[in-house]
This record gives structure tokens, C-alpha cells and sequence, in this order.
């Protein structure tokens, strides 16, 4: 949490958020049936849909109106420049620019592409793999020249995935699940490129087999716990899936 | 009638030890839930919350005993990490370092924590005797209730955790607890079926499913800070004799006692957590202390009170939350909606609904106390090494673990979208002061409170009268009113010119 004055300073801003959201929900609310009829059943107020969402709206006004006023009776309107005058200034660049500013790109980097990008469109196995291999290799690894490459090599391959993803369905006519290769080869060439970037360094050595075998191995338990215990289909069944469906249900095992 | 109801609780203590299957769940998520605790930026709500996915496909007792399990087990696990690197594993024990830490640093560490463990196990205990005891009260009494007193309870949930867990102004808890109560707008609502705030999009017209956006809320914050910050932990204190002596718990005995009763009324006001718990139990050790001056430099007392009262809130929790469907922490909040996905709707029907449910939860949290002590005193020294374990190691697995978690709740990818930006959201709010459990509380509490008042106000012709012409209805609306008056300048400024006249006129 930030210290007092500069929570005052946010305060401000957030309040002000707060405040329109609440007239934004205001507003909606007013065009749900208040008297009028809806599905045939004629309205009264008490039980218009409207009632209880205004209520909230209208909270939601006057307390961030009121967050507005505790922070401008504390730091002023001298304080709301201020904030201005540091959103343009260089000092706020450099926070942006900070160690800390820049992890937290980096988990938001790869937390989004994980979500909105991968689960849905490739293998979960192959997915999970790539963002722990990902993650071990920028913050478990911890070496601040490092974070930053592999954030572009990383944004770089998302990039390319999506243009595989696009193309998928041209892509299919050639190699089944394009996606899912992609992921694989663009996985083990970002592995070999940090062992060449660590190379020479014994203890990051070893931090980088842990990271590395722990990225393949967690998604396999996980995976494997959830789809064939659990029997929760993932969200993409590809390469990796097709491949364990025809060992876990081969014959053999009787 | 209560010798049928202590036969009844002792014939499913016996029921539930014979099956070898549930005692092993029991020790095993006892276990993880002391892993969870231990673990710097793991909580016990976080292992709730993967908790649930698994157990998902569990019958419903079985999945009680593994998550009851895990929240006890979590909250007595933060003390290892509070006693033996002083940072605490969980927020619940932070008060536990102020002397645990002086404790492992005098070599007495081990003896530290066979006393918590010991007090932990004790505090559970006690509260589930309070479960027991007070639920059929409670919910005798909620029966009376009619849509307005639903509704003003909701509101009074939201608005005193708002005010008691906020860190910073009491009305961005508010907000945050409205935040919670908007979220739980969307959706088509119950009585006329019309589309709220759904933007058109056809997944929004069941509103928003409560387990991803708990599981969003308190574990990405959670992910994002650790792995940003990068905390580096100290090496962890050796353990000796664990085993605590009996004379020095009977000398305890009192300081035990009078925080299990702290944890258990904290824990039964909705939404304050263990953490809260901790230090007002703390607080009250060192006040009513014969030498307050030894706190905080290694005082037994100090993590006797703080660790009994934080085990003890959890019974606590389960009493608003069994009798009247109001979480009464943060932990109890995600298994409410554990318990809403196996089907059980927690309120005072649920005596009616489910009539031994009450003392299935009290017999799993005696249980899960034993078998905390249990683990606590035979796999302590190995609990100790998965502090060894560096952070950003575990942290994207449990970033994974919260994502297929809440895919395979509903099986519906839309839950991953949900649930990150409403992680994201918390991540800010949190940074800024927002406390997350009113959010949380009001996500939970929203339908029931739109449903009552509605239903309320259909029932008087759309009068409010009724508020000020039932008592039960009167008092919730009179401390509503209290509590938004007591955070007022004026009020603050009556009650001190009140102070001056009375001291002067001594």
C-alpha cells in the first residue's frame, strides 16, 4: 500500500472513478422498466429489476463523493496538480521504467497471454509448460538483464502465435493443431536461448534445470490430476492430450 | 434433547473416524492447509479456493472435511513462518511474530511452536463448542426473520466489514463492499428475469458465478504482489523440543481461554477475518498482562493469545455463516461458495434442509483440531523445509492452479475471463487502500439483499414502515445507522466534548 500522502493524491482519482461509475450504473438503471410493463406483467415500482441496482449506483455516487472531498481537504487542489505535474514529469517515467513497475508488466504479460491467448486454443499441457517455463526463467532465475529480453522474446512469440492462430484453419491442411507445434517448438527455443544466456554461471545453471524441470513436470501433475481423476475436460485437447487419451485408455492397462 | 444432540454429535465423530478414506482426506488436508499457512503469500482462502475445484466432484461431507480441514489447518500454519523468519504465512498470524520471532531468536522456537500448536488445537475446539451451542439459537431466532431483516442483515454485513477491515478510510471498505454488491447485479434477476448490465453478452445472463471472482480476488492479488516485490526470506530458525510441558499450558490456561472467546465473537461478526482476531486478542494479552514490558520481546503469552484466537475464529466464522448465510470471514466466505456448489444453501432453513448438517461442521472442525496437533507435533521439523522453498518457484503453479480451478467450476472458459480482470481490479484496489473482503462479502450477500427488499416491499405495498414497526428490524436499522453515524466527524467531535465534560466534572 502507498503512504498516506499519496494515498490521498490517488484518493482523489479513484473517488472520481468511483463517482462516474456510480452515475453510469445510475443511468442504466433508469432505463430498466420502472412503471411500465415488461413481459407482459404490468410494473409497480417496488419491484422494478431498477430498484436495487439505483440504490447501489447512488451509493457508489456518494461515497466516492465523499473519498473526493476527504482527499481534496487533505491534500488541496494544489495537491491534484501536483499529480499532474508528476504523470509529466521524468521521475514518473522512471517509476514505469522501475525493476519493481517492470516485473509486474511482466506477470500481467504473461497472466493475459495465458488466459485470453493459450488456455482457450492450445493444449493445456503444451500451454502450461510455456507460461511456468516462462515465468521460472524471468522472476525465479532473477537477473534484471534477462527479464527484460525475455519479455520481448516472449512477446514476440505470442505474437507469432497469434498469426498461427489466425492462419490456423489453412495451417490444419498441412499439420494438424498448429497451435500446439508452435507452442512446442517456440517452448524449447526459448529454453535453449536462456541456457546460452546463463551459460558460464554454475548457481544460475542449477536454478535453471529446477525451473525447467519443474515447468514440465507441474503441468503434467495438474493436467493429469484434473483431466483423468477429476475427468474435467480441458479447455483445448491437442497434441499432448490426443497422445495421453491413447495411453491412459490403451487396452493394456486391462 | 441436548443428550440426543451430543449422541448425534458423537455418533458422527465415531462415523466419520471409522472410514479410513475420510481420515486420511482429514490428515492430508490438514497437512497441506499447515503447507498453505507456512508458506509466505499463500493463505488458507487461497487453498479454499483450489480446494473447491478439487473437491468438486466429492460428496458433500467428504468435501467439508477436506476443506474445514485445510482452513484450520491453514490458519495454525502461518505461525511457522511468523515464529521462525518473522514474517508471518499468513496475515492471520501477525501478531504472532511480535514474540514468536524473540522466541526463535532466544533458540526457543520449537517450544514456541508446540505451544501454538497446542493452544491452536485448544481454540478450535472451543469454538466448535460454541457452533454447537449457540446455532440452534441463532437459527431458532433467524427463523423470525422476515425479507426486511434479511435485508438489512446483508446491509449490515457489507457495511461492517467495510468499516472493520479497511486499512485505510472506513469508506472505501464501503465502497468496496458496494463494488461487491454491483457485481452482483449482473445478470437477469430473480423475480421478473430481466438482463442487467449483461452489455448483450449472452454468458453474463446467469450473472456472475461467485467461485472464479473469489478465486480472482484473493489469489491474482495475491500472485501479482508477491512475485513483484520478490520478498526474501530469511533462513529459517532450527527447531528443538517441540513438545510443550503441561504445567506451562495450565498456567496458560486463562490467557487460552479468554482468547478463544475473542476469536469466537470476532469470527461470528461478518466478514472480519483471523487477522483481526490476532491482534485484538494480542492487545488484550499485553493490557491484562501483570508485565506488559516482556511483550514483544519473547512473551509465551504473546502467541498463546494470538494464535488461540485466530484458530478460535474459525468456529466463530461458522456460526453467521450455518445459521444466516453470512460468511464471518474471508476464508468462510469461499466456502460458502463451496458449499453453494454442492448444492447446500447455508440459512436458518438449513436445519430443516439438512438437519445434521450443523453438527457434521462442528464434529470436522473437532477432528480437524486433533488432527492439527497431531501433524503439528510429529511433522514440524519437516513442515519447517518448505519454507526453503523460494517463492517465485511456487507462485505461477498456483497461478496455473487458480486458472484450470476456476475452468473446471461450470466447466466455462468465460470464468477465466472473469476472473483475471477482476484480479487485476482487486490487485489496484488493493494497492490503494480498498480492503477485498467487503467485496467479496458483497458479491455473496448482493442477491439476497436485492431479492428481501424487493420481496419486502411487495409484501407492505412498497412501505418502508414496517423497518420501525418490528423489533429485530428496528434494532438492525438502528445500529446501521450507528455505525455509518459513529465514522462521522460530528459524531467523533460529540463523543469527545462528552469525554471533556465528564473529565472535567471529576
Amino acid at each position: 500500500m502507498m503512504d498516506k500522502e499519496n494515498l490521498r493524491k490517488a484518493d482523489f482519482f479513484s473517488g472520481s472513478l468511483v463517482t462516474l461509475f456510480g452515475i453510469f450504473v445510475v443511468v442504466k438503471s433508469l432505463g430498466m422498466p420502472m412503471k411500465d410493463s415488461w413481459g407482459g406483467v404490468q410494473n409497480v415500482w417496488y419491484v422494478s429489476p431498477a430498484i436495487f441496482p439505483l440504490f447501489v449506483g447512488s451509493m457508489l455516487v456518494l461515497l466516492g463523493s465523499m473519498l473526493i472531498r476527504t482527499a481534496l481537504k487533505t491534500i488541496g487542489s494544489s495537491g491534484v496538480k501536483a499529480v499532474f505535474q508528476y504523470l509529466m514529469s521524468t521521475v514518473f517515467r522512471g517509476f514505469l521504467r522501475s525493476r519493481e513497475t517492470v516485473r509486474f508488466y511482466g506477470i500481467l504479460l504473461l497472466l493475459l497471454s495465458f488466459v485470453f491467448l493459450m488456455v482457450p486454443r492450445v493444449d493445456f499441457f503444451l500451454a502450461a509448460t510455456l507460461f511456468l517455463l516462462a515465468f521460472f526463467c524471468m522472476f525465479y532465475l532473477d537477473r534484471a538483464d534477462l527479464l527484460i529480453r525475455l519479455m520481448l522474446l516472449y512477446c514476440i512469440g505470442m505474437i507469432a502465435l497469434l498469426l498461427v492462430l489466425l492462419l490456423s484453419e489453412r495451417l490444419s491442411a498441412v499439420l494438424q493443431h498448429p497451435g500446439d507445434w508452435f507452442v512446442l517448438v517456440f517452448s524449447v527455443l526459448f529454453a535453449v536461448i536462456v541456457r546460452i544466456r546463463i551459460s558460464g554461471n554454475r548457481e544460475i545453471g542449477k536454478k535453471y534445470t529446477i525451473a525447467l524441470l519443474l515447468a514440465v513436470a507441474a503441468p503434467f501433475l495438474i493436467g493429469i490430476i484434473f483431466k483423468y481423476f477429476l475427468l474435467v475436460p480441458m479447455p483445448y485437447e491437442g497434441l499432448i492430450i490426443e497422445l495421453l487419451d491413447v495411453i491412459w485408455y490403451a487396452e493394456i492397462w486391462g | 434433547m441436548l443428550l440426543d444432540r451430543i449422541y448425534a454429535f458423537f455418533e458422527i465423530v465415531a462415523s466419520l473416524t471409522a472410514d479410513p478414506v475420510t481420515l486420511g482426506i482429514l490428515f492430508g488436508s490438514v497437512f497441506l492447509g499447515i503447507m498453505f499457512g507456512a508458506m509466505p503469500g499463500l493463505t488458507s482462502t487461497l487453498g479454499i479456493a483450489l480446494l473447491t475445484a478439487l473437491t468438486y466432484s466429492m460428496d458433500t461431507p467428504m468435501a467439508m472435511v477436506c476443506l474445514l480441514a485445510i482452513y484450520v489447518g491453514g490458519t495454525y500454519g502461518g505461525s511457522y513462518s511468523s515464529i521462525l523468519i518473522n514474517i508471518p504465512g499468513t496475515a492471520a498470524a501477525a501478531a504472532t511474530a511480535m514474540d514468536g520471532y524473540p522466541l526463535a531468536m532466544k533458540g526457543e522456537g520449537g517450544r514456541a511452536i508446540g505451544l501454538t500448536t497446542t493452544s491452536s488445537a485448544i481454540g478450535t475446539a472451543i469454538s466448535m463448542l460454541f457452533v454447537v451451542a449457540i446455532s440452534p439459537i441463532i437459527s431458532s431466532f433467524a427463523l423470525q426473520f422476515t425479507s426486511f431483516e434479511f435485508f438489512l442483515l446483508a446491509f449490515f454485513g457489507i457495511l461492517i466489514s467495510g468499516t472493520l477491515t479497511s486499512p485505510d478510510l472506513v469508506v472505501k471498505g464501503w465502497i468496496s463492499g458496494f463494488l461487491g454488491l454491483f457485481l452482483a447485479c449482473v445478470g437477469r434477476d430473480q423475480l421478473q428475469f430481466y438482463p442487467r448490465f449483461t452489455f448483450g453478452i449472452p454468458e453474463l445472463d446467469g450473472g456472475i458465478e461467485v467461485v472464479p471472482v473469489l478465486i480472482g480476488a484473493f489469489g491474482i492479488p495475491q500472485i501479482i504482489e508477491v512475485l513483484k516485490t520478490q520478498i526474501q526470506i530469511a533462513k529459517a530458525k532450527k527447531l528443538q523440543k517441540i513438545m510443550p510441558e503441561i504445567g506451562t499450558v495450565i498456567r496458560n490456561f486463562p490467557v487460552i481461554i479468554r482468547s478463544a472467546f475473542i476469536g469466537v465473537g470476532i469470527g461470528s461478526v461478518p466478514g472480519i477475518g483471523e487477522d483481526i482476531a490476532g491482534w485484538v486478542s494480542y492487545g488484550t494479552a499485553k493490557n491484562t498482562s501483570k508485565h506488559p514490558e516482556t511483550f514483544g520481546k519473547g512473551e509465551y503469552q504473546g502467541v498463546i493469545a494470538s494464535e488461540t484466537a485466530n484458530n478460535a475464529c474459525v468456529g466463530g466464522a461458522m456460526i453467521p455463516l450455518l445459521n444466516l448465510g453470512i460468511p464471518g470471514s474471508p476464508p468462510a466466505a469461499m466456502l460458502l461458495g463451496a458449499l453453494m456448489l454442492h448444492g447446500v444453501t447455508p440459512g436458518p432453513m438449513i436445519t430443516f434442509e439438512h438437519p445434521t448438517f450443523i453438527m457434521e461442521v462442528a464434529a470436522i472442525l473437532l477432528l480437524s483440531s486433533m488432527a492439527m496437533w497431531v501433524v503439528g507435533m510429529l511433522l514440524a521439523k519437516q513442515v519447517v523445509k518448505v519454507l526453503r522453498i523460494p517463492t517465485p518457484l511456487f507462485m505461477p503453479i498456483i497461478g496455473v492452479l487458480c486458472i484450470i480451478g476456476s475452468y473446471s467450476l461450470g466447466l466455462n472458459i468465460f470464468n477465466l475471463y472473469l476472473m483475471l480482470p477482476v484480479g487485476i481490479i482487486c490487485y489496484f484496489l488493493i494497492s490503494m487502500g480498498y480492503p477485498i473482503a467487503p467485496l467479496v462479502i458483497g458479491v455473496i450477500l448482493g442477491p439476497m439483499a436485492d431479492e428481501n427488499i424487493r420481496r419486502a416491499l411487495m409484501v407492505s405495498q412498497g412501505s418502508f414502515m414496517p423497518i420501525f414497526q418490528r423489533p429485530v428490524s428496528l434494532i438492525l436499522f438502528l445500529i446501521i445507522v450507528f455505525t455509518v453515524l459513529s465514522q462521522t466527524p460530528w459524531y467523533k467531535r460529540g463523543l469527545a466534548k462528552v469525554k471533556n465534560t465528564l473529565f472535567r466534572s471529576n
